[in-house]
C-alpha cells in the first residue's frame, strides 16, 4: 500500500439487541477516513461504541450497514492485511512466546529457518529476547502484551488494530510500552488504529484523535495534533501538551457524564 | 540415581503410609479377634488368595476380558462423543437437533440400562461394551460441547486475524483451548466406564471380575473375593494416576 | 407463543417418537427389540394406575436419598476437616486419592455380607459410593476460600465460629454444590444397580426382572421411570443450587 486512503469508513451504522432489552444503537452514521500510516486514536467513554468500530474494521463482526474499504477492498472477513491486538492480549495459551509469534507466519506459508529468524527478530523488537521459550501464563502482563505486539507485527500487516492494548497494565509498564509503540510505528510506519478512553494516551500517541459521543456512538470531533511530537519523552512536560490534554478532556467530560446517566 | 530422586521416591512412599496403615489395621483385629473371620477375612489371607488367583491365571483372563470390552466400549463414545459434543458447539442446526435429546436422556441413571442391553445382546461381551459406550456417550458430548462454547472468541478472531481458515480455527484453537475441560470430562468419563464394567458384569455376565466378585461372593469364597475387589481399585487407582501424569504433561502450558 | 417455541425446541424429540412409531408399526423390528411407543405408554399408565410405580419410584427415592444425605452429612464436615488439619490431611488424602476413582460398586457384595440384603446394605452402598465426591469437593472448596476474606472478617472482630458460619460456609458453598450435585447421580445409578443386584422391590429390582423374563415392554417402562426419578432429582437440585446461590455472579449475569 502505498499513500493516500488507509481505512475509509462510510455511512457505517451498527446495532444490537441484548438478550433481555430493546434494541441498541451502538455506531450511528459514522464517517470517518484514515489516511495511510497515520496513527489515529479512537477516545471515547465505555460503551460508545469505538471497540465495536474496530471490530468492523477487523471483520470480526458483519457490517450491518454502510461499507468499510482499505487498499485490499472492502472489509468483509478478518485477514492478514489487519492485525489486531487486544486489550487482554488473546495469546494462545499452550504455544510458547515463539511459537505464538511462528503462527501467523506458518500460515502465510512461511517455515522452519526462514520463520524461526523472523519470529526470533520481531521478539527482540519488543524486548523478549530470552523469554522465547516461556507459556504465556509464565510471563507478567506487560510481556504477554510484548508478545501479542510482535505476534501481530511479524506477519506484517498494513494496518495494525489495537483495543485498549495497555488497558490491563500498570501504569509504569503501560507508559513504557507507550513509547515503545512510538518507537516501533515511526520505525514501520503502519496505520494503527487505537481505542482507548486514556486523553492522556491518545494526546502522546495520535496524529489525530476521533473524539466519540456516548451512545448511540458518533463521531463528536476530529482533533489533529498541535503539538511537536518529536521522540523526546519530555513531551509529556511542555505546556502544548498539557493544554491539548485540557482540550480534549473538556470534550471528553460531557460524554462521559452522558454515558453514566446512561448506566455504564 | 541421583539422590534428589531417591528422595522423591522415599517422599511418595511416606504419602502412601496411611494406607500401609490400614492393611496393618486391618491384619490385627482379625487376629485379635475382634472380628469374625466369616465377616472379614484376614489381610494375609486376601494376600494368599491374591496369589492364588495369579498364579492359576483365572485372574489374568478375567482382567483382559473385563478390560477389553470396557476400552471397546469407552474408546467408541470418546470418538463419537467429542465429535458430536464439538458438533454441538459449531454447528447451529446440529445443536437444535441434539440438545434436547442430551437434555432429555442426561438425567437418566445409566444403570437402568443393564436390562436394555441385557434384551437387546443377551449375556455376551457386546452387551457390557454397548452399555459402557451409551454410560460414556452423554459425559464426554457435555464436556466437549461445553468446552468448546466457553472458549475466549478472542482467541479465534486472533487466529483469523494472523491469516488461520474456519478450519484451522477449530484444529488448532479451538480444540486445544477447550482441551481442559475435554480432559476433566475425560477423568469422569473412566470413572464411569469401570463402574458400568463392573456393575454390568455383578448383573448380567458370565466372566470378567465384577462376576469374580460376585460368583465368590455367592461361593462364600471370601478371601478371594476381596482380593478380587482390590484388584479392582487398583485398576481404577492406576488408570487415574495415568490420566492425572496425561494430563500434566498436555497441559504444562498452565502456570 | 411460549407452548408452540417449546413445541419446536423439543422436535428432535418428537421426530424420535416418530420414528419410534413408524419403525415398529411397520413391523421393521421386532416388538421384543424395541415394543411400539403406545405399548410402553400402556405398560406405564399400568404402573401408575396400580400404585406400583409409587411404591417402586418411592422406595429407590428412599434409599438413593438417604444413602446421598448420609454421604453428606458425613462427607461435608469430614471434608472441611481435612482441609484445616495437617494430620488429618495426611492421612486421608491417600485413602480419597484410592478411593475417588475406584468403582464403589464392586463392594456391593461384601455390604450384603455385612449388613444383609435388605434396605440398610443398599443405603451404606449408596453412601459409600457418593461419599468420596463429597469429600473431595469440601475440602477443595474449603482450601479455596480466598484468605483475603478471612482477614477481614477476623479484622472486623469476627469469631472463629463466626468466620466459619459467615465466611468459610457461604464462600465454599458452590464447591459444595458442585460436589453434591455430582455425588446426587452417582446415589440414584447405584441405588439401581444395587436394586438390581439384589432383587426384590424398587425400580432397579423390577426392571431386572422385567429383562431376565424377557418383558421388553417392562424394561422400557422401566427405564422411562427411572428417568422421571432422575430427572426429580435433578431438578430438585438445581432449584437448591439457585436458591442457595442467589448472591453468586452464576446467578446474576451482567
Amino acid at each position: 500500500m502505498n499513500d493516500g486512503v488507509g481505512i475509509e469508513i462510510e455511512r457505517v451504522t451498527h446495532g444490537y439487541t441484548p438478550k433481555r432489552g430493546r434494541p441498541m444503537v451502538a455506531l450511528d452514521d459514522i464517517s470517518l477516513s484514515i489516511p495511510a500510516h497515520e496513527f489515529h486514536a479512537l477516545l471515547g467513554p465505555s460503551g460508545c461504541g469505538k471497540s465495536t468500530l474496530l471490530f468492523l474494521i477487523g471483520g470480526f463482526q458483519k457490517i450491518q450497514q454502510g461499507r468499510i474499504h482499505t487498499a485490499h477492498g472492502d472489509v468483509c472477513a478478518p485477514g492478514p492485511d489487519r492485525g489486531i491486538v487486544f486489550q487482554n492480549f488473546a495469546l494462545f495459551p499452550w504455544k510458547t512466546v515463539i511459537e505464538n509469534v511462528r503462527y501467523g507466519l506458518e500460515k502465510k506459508g512461511i517455515k522452519g529457518s526462514e520463520a524461526e529468524q523472523t519470529a526470533k527478530h520481531f521478539i527482540d523488537l519488543v524486548h523478549l529476547n530470552g523469554f522465547e521459550r516461556s507459556y504465556p501464563a509464565q510471563l507478567s502482563g506487560g510481556m504477554q502484551q510484548r508478545a501479542a505486539i510482535a505476534r501481530t507485527l511479524a506477519i506484517d500487516p498494513d494496518i495494525l488494530l489495537m483495543d485498549e492494548p495497555f488497558g490491563a497494565l500498570d501504569a509504569q509498564t503501560r507508559r513504557i510500552m507507550q513509547e515503545e509503540l512510538l518507537a516501533i510505528w515511526r520505525a514501520t510506519r503502519k496505520t494503527v488504529v487505537f481505542v482507548t478512553h486514556d486523553v492522556a494516551e491518545a494526546v502522546y500517541l495520535a496524529d489525530t484523535i476521533s473524539v466519540m459521543s456516548a451512545r448511540p456512538g458518533r463521531i463528536k470531533r476530529l482533533v489533529h495534533a498541535s503539538f511537536n511530537r518529536s521522540e523526546d519523552t519530555a513531551v509529556f512536560k511542555s505546556p502544548e501538551f498539557t493544554d491539548m490534554v485540557e482540550h480534549v478532556w473538556d470534550m471528553v467530560r460531557d460524554e462521559v457524564d452522558e454515558a453514566r446517566r446512561q448506566g455504564h | 540415581m541421583t539422590a534428589a530422586r531417591i528422595d522423591r521416591i522415599i517422599a511418595g512412599m511416606i504419602g502412601y503410609l496411611p494406607l500401609v496403615i490400614l492393611a496393618l489395621i486391618w491384619e490385627a483385629t482379625t487376629r485379635l479377634g475382634l472380628v469374625s473371620p466369616r465377616m472379614l477375612p484376614r489381610f494375609s489371607d486376601v494376600l494368599g488368595a491374591f496369589l492364588d488367583l495369579l498364579q492359576s491365571g483365572e485372574l489374568l483372563t478375567n482382567a483382559i476380558a473385563s478390560l477389553r470390552r470396557a476400552l471397546i466400549g469407552f474408546a467408541i463414545a470418546v470418538c463419537t462423543g467429542t465429535t458430536l459434543g464439538a458438533g454441538m458447539a459449531l454447528v447451529p442446526w446440529i445443536r437444535a437437533a441434539l440438545d434436547p435429546i442430551v437434555q432429555i436422556f442426561y438425567p437418566l441413571p445409566k444403570s437402568a440400562l443393564i436390562p436394555l442391553v441385557l434384551v437387546w445382546f443377551g449375556l455376551g461381551d457386546t452387551s457390557k461394551t454397548f452399555l459402557v459406550f451409551l454410560g460414556c456417550l452423554l459425559p464426554m458430548i457435555l464436556s466437549t460441547y461445553n468446552g468448546m462454547r466457553g472458549v475466549d472468541p478472542l482467541l479465534a478472531w486472533s487466529a483469523r486475524s494472523l491469516g488461520a481458515s474456519r478450519f484451522d480455527v477449530v484444529r488448532e484453537i479451538m480444540l486445544p483451548a477447550a482441551l481442559p475441560q475435554i480432559l476433566t470430562g475425560l477423568r469422569t468419563t473412566i470413572a464411569f466406564m469401570f463402574l458400568l464394567m463392573v456393575s454390568s458384569e455383578l448383573v448380567i455376565a458370565t466372566n470378567g471380575l465384577g462376576y469374580m466378585i460376585g460368583a465368590f461372593g455367592d461361593q462364600g469364597s471370601y478371601p478371594a473375593m476381596f482380593a478380587t475387589i482390590l484388584v479392582v481399585t487398583a485398576l481404577g487407582f492406576a488408570a487415574d494416576r495415568a490420566f492425572l501424569a496425561l494430563t500434566d504433561h498436555l497441559l504444562r502450558w498452565r502456570a | 407463543m411460549g407452548v408452540l417455541r417449546l413445541v419446536l425446541r423439543m422436535s428432535p424429540v418428537l421426530a424420535l417418537l416418530a420414528i419410534w412409531y413408524i419403525a415398529t408399526s411397520l413391523g421393521m423390528i421386532k416388538p421384543f427389540l424395541l415394543p411400539a411407543p403406545q405399548t410402553v405408554a400402556m405398560r406405564l399408565w399400568r404402573d401408575i394406575a396400580t400404585g406400583q410405580f409409587a411404591l417402586n419410584a418411592g422406595l429407590t427415592m428412599y434409599r438413593a436419598l438417604m444413602g446421598f444425605a448420609i454421604a453428606c452429612l458425613i462427607g461435608v464436615p469430614a471434608g472441611m476437616l481435612i482441609a484445616s488439619d495437617r494430620t488429618v490431611r495426611w492421612f486421608c488424602e491417600p485413602l480419597i486419592s484410592v478411593g475417588f476413582p475406584m468403582p464403589k460398586i464392586a463392594f456391593l457384595p461384601v455390604f450384603m455380607l455385612w449388613f444383609g440384603v435388605y434396605d440398610l446394605s443398599k443405603i451404606v452402598m449408596v453412601s459409600f459410593a457418593a461419599i468420596f465426591t463429597v469429600v473431595a469437593a469440601a475440602e477443595a472448596g474449603t482450601r479455596g476460600v480466598d484468605r483475603v476474606l478471612l482477614w477481614s472478617a477476623r479484622s472486623m472482630g469476627a469469631s472463629r465460629a463466626a468466620v466459619f458460619w459467615d465466611v468459610i460456609l457461604p464462600a465454599a458453598m458452590p464447591q459444595f454444590l458442585t460436589g453434591i450435585q455430582i455425588a446426587l447421580p452417582v446415589s440414584l445409578i447405584t441405588a439401581v444397580a444395587a436394586e438390581m443386584l439384589m432383587g426384590g422391590a424398587g425400580l432397579g429390582g423390577a426392571m431386572l426382572a422385567a429383562g431376565n423374563y424377557a418383558d421388553s415392554p417392562g424394561v422400557f417402562a422401566g427405564i422411562v421411570e427411572t428417568s422421571l426419578v432422575g430427572l426429580l432429582a435433578v431438578g430438585g437440585m438445581t432449584q437448591l443450587r439457585r436458591r442457595l446461590l442467589r448472591w453468586h455472579p452464576e446467578f446474576n449475569p451482567r
